[in-house]
């Protein structure tokens, strides 16, 4: 099962996202702001899936600050940044810095529930191609160094 | 003139050194006048005498001083009635004429108008100014004939010069307390129509500027408007205006020259729109350009009035105008000032504004947010075979809540925004303070309460609504921050300027209602003790963090203060200072 961790200071609004990924058959985590999620991601066991992040919680920043821990932990961690929406400026600073997307929170008529559902299935898809192509490297790497 | 030394004997030369010593010694005029007057009766033989000023703004004769027989108050003020109604009588005809007048034998002088039963001769002189302006007359009386000759009217004469002396020494210190007072007022003004209607309060007092007005240059710089008048044009204020260059008033704005005239009708830029006197009634016209860095700002201009008399000297002097001149140049930087203040003020209210809009535009989306996470959830509940009311009941509450909170916001906001559209009227800061705390401090609560209330405290001009507002986020925060039991302490009372000024910066000048709401809670940190006031600090859960933000902007459109001074540990301690009206 996928693990995924819900980077939010609003607690209505983790609850929500949590459930609506759990319905998709997640592993949901949740962080109740940015130290907190840093403290997780890095205690975690094994690298969480994808973080999906608020960018602004207690610096405006702070998503920014996820992502960079989420990379550390794990390059290939997909991070998936939410923002205010009509905050390009941010969303396309995050994208510079490695962020796979990003979803705008608050779209006029747009279920962004089921928009973060699709976005969060092809984060997986890519951590997920990532991995095998770094086991095909690792694969042919070894038949090389045995031939 | 005369010389003294020929007509005058070595004892009479004596009381003239005596008396001009006295002009610079002493302290009123009042006293100098009072001092020759006694004197000159005993040295001219006289029963009775009096000093009667003239009135300028009145036009009429006013009896100042007297002495000798039989005199009281009432006898006083009927001889100024009789001087005014009739136009005659001898103390008139020489204010009017400038000249002495002696006679002999009162029962033939045809100016003489009988008041006192026993006189039989009569000496008036006049005290003529260095503008050629009678200020008074001194006046004595015999029961015998011929009893003046000419050396008592040379002495009286000398007399009445020194005594003009008198009148300069005192026209000086009016126009220096004047400037004084103008100072301390304009320095004291918390804002433009406050500082002008000082103003011309003072010049109507101290400087006898009576009709008085003033006009300002308005954003355009088109129009003057009147700001301010001591005048019946006062009704007028904000409506009355002159476009620059109509009028004498227009003309001095676009010239930026003064205008002195006594005949303001028959000047060809005369137009005559609005006049703090009737036309006919106007007897001379002085007005200046108010000037400030950046050029003419407005007019300040004065008016007399024509009198029943005459051979009244209406017209105003060139000292009168540099006086005036001098008042609008004070006036044109402090004006100045207080506009400049108020674009720092809004500029920084925009800045705030910025901010505002999108921390308020982050917290409500994140709220609308979770809502449609609520109603996404909802919607596939109902789209599963099973029936799972109770999850349904869970997410209507859910979205309640979330609805509620966002009203909550947007009361906060609304509340934010009006902090500074006030309806003012004159409150009583006890009856306020009274029931909010009736209305908000809770029937039932673990919380002390203790209330003080200064009775006989000056009104404030308020927006009670608002106000009541502000004590009741302080009563509320106070009673959140001791849920366990605690005390509210309530007082109200005159603030000391010591305290106002050291709290909050205020003008020792003013006087102000102290209002404190302490508690025993936690108390603030040093550190915080000023952004409380910020928007969006917040240690409690409900709405946006704007409470205080919002008691603070509402204080200060009151032209109040507020500050936390309590000790970190020992409770905090609100402490709001409001400006206390007619003070």
């Amino acid at each position: 099962m996928c693990r995924v961790l819900i980077v939010d200071d609003e607690e209505s609004v983790r609850a929500a996202i949590e459930r609506r990924l759990k319905r998709d058959g997640l592993n949901v985590h949740a962080a109740a702001g940015e130290s907190d999620a840093i403290e997780k991601i890095m205690g975690a066991e094994k690298p969480y899936d994808v973080v999906m992040t608020d960018m602004v919680m207690e610096n405006p920043d702070s998503g920014l600050n996820v992502l960079k821990a989420a990379m550390e932990a794990d390059i290939f961690t997909e991070v998936i940044i939410l923002t205010a929406y009509g905050n390009i400026a941010n969303a396309v600073e995050s994208m510079k810095r490695g962020a796979f997307d990003y979803v705008e929170k608050n779209i006029p008529g747009i279920d962004v529930y089921d928009l973060m559902s699709i976005k969060i299935a092809q984060a997986i898809e890519r951590r997920q191609s990532s991995m095998i192509t770094v086991r095909r490297i690792d694969q042919f790497a070894r038949t090389h160094e045995e031939g | 003139m005369k010389s003294y030394q020929n007509t005058l004997s070595q004892p009479e030369l004596c009381l003239i050194r005596q008396i001009s010593a006295l002009a610079s010694a002493a302290s009123s005029l009042d006293e100098l006048l009072q001092a020759i007057l006694d004197k000159v009766i005993v040295s001219v033989d006289a029963n009775r005498g009096f000093v009667a000023l003239v009135d300028f703004d009145r036009g009429e004769l006013l009896i100042k001083c007297s002495a000798g027989e039989g005199w009281d108050a009432e006898k006083m003020h009927q001889r100024l009635q009789l001087h005014a109604s009739e136009q005659k009588g001898i103390t008139t005809f020489v204010a009017a004429t400038g000249k002495p007048h002696c006679t002999g034998d009162v029962s033939k002088d045809p100016y003489y108008i009988k008041y006192f039963d026993d006189v039989a001769s009569e000496l008036a002189v006049p005290i003529v100014d260095a503008y050629g302006r009678t200020r008074g007359v001194i006046n004595v009386e015999s029961p015998k004939k011929n009893a003046f000759l000419e050396h008592h009217e040379a002495l009286l004469l000398a007399l009445a010069n020194i005594a003009s002396l008198g009148f300069s020494i005192d026209d000086h210190r009016s126009r220096e307390r004047a400037f004084v007072e103008i100072g301390t007022e304009l320095a004291a003004s918390p804002d433009i129509p406050v500082l002008l209607s000082r103003v011309i309060r003072v010049a109507a007092e101290v400087l006898r500027f009576e009709d008085c007005s003033v006009f300002l240059l308005d954003k355009d710089r088109h129009t003057l408007v009147l700001e301010a008048s001591s005048s019946p044009l006062k009704d007028e204020v904000g409506d009355a205006s002159y476009r620059l260059g109509e009028g004498l008033t227009g003309w001095i704005a676009e010239h930026g020259q003064p205008i002195r005239t006594t005949d303001p009708r028959n000047d060809p830029r005369w137009r005559g729109l609005y006049r703090e006197v009737p036309t006919d009634d106007m007897a001379a016209y002085l007005g200046v350009p108010i000037e400030s860095r950046d050029g003419i700002i407005g007019v300040l201009r004065v008016l007399r009035r024509k009198t029943r008399f005459p051979w009244f000297q209406h017209s105003f002097t060139t000292e009168d105008e540099s006086v005036l001149a001098s008042i609008a140049s004070q006036v044109g930087s402090m004006v100045q000032n207080l506009r400049l203040m108020d674009r720092v003020v809004g500029a920084e209210r925009m800045a705030a504004w910025g901010e505002m809009s999108a921390r308020s535009a982050h917290m409500m989306g994140n709220r609308i947010f979770a809502i449609k996470g609520d109603l996404n959830e909802l919607d596939y509940q109902l789209l599963q075979p099973e029936d799972n009311r109770e999850d349904y009941r869970g997410l209507v509450e859910s979205v309640r809540g979330g609805v509620s909170r966002l009203e909550e916001m947007l009361q906060e906001f609304r509340d934010f925004v009006l902090a500074t559209q006030l309806s003012l009227l004159e409150q009583d800061t006890n009856q306020m303070v009274k029931e909010s705390v009736k209305e908000f401090f809770p029937k039932r609560s673990k919380v002390r309460l203790e209330a003080i209330y200064t009775t006989e405290l000056p009104k404030v001009q308020a927006d009670s609504g608002k106000l009541k507002r502000c004590f009741a986020e302080l009563i509320e925060n106070a009673v959140s921050f001791q849920l366990d039991g605690g005390l509210l302490r309530v007082s109200t009372g005159l603030a000391a300027a010591k305290e106002a000024q050291e709290l909050c910066g205020l003008s020792p000048k003013r006087k102000y209602i102290k209002i404190e709401f302490s508690d025993a809670g936690p108390g603030v940190p040093d550190d915080d003790k000023e952004k409380i006031f910020n928007p969006f600090f917040t240690s409690r859960a409900k709405g946006m963090g704007l409470g205080l933000s919002i008691v603070k902007g509402i204080i200060e459109a009151h032209r109040g203060r507020i500050c936390e001074a309590g000790t970190l540990g020992m409770g905090a301690r609100f402490i709001i200072f409001l400006p206390a009206t007619g003070l």
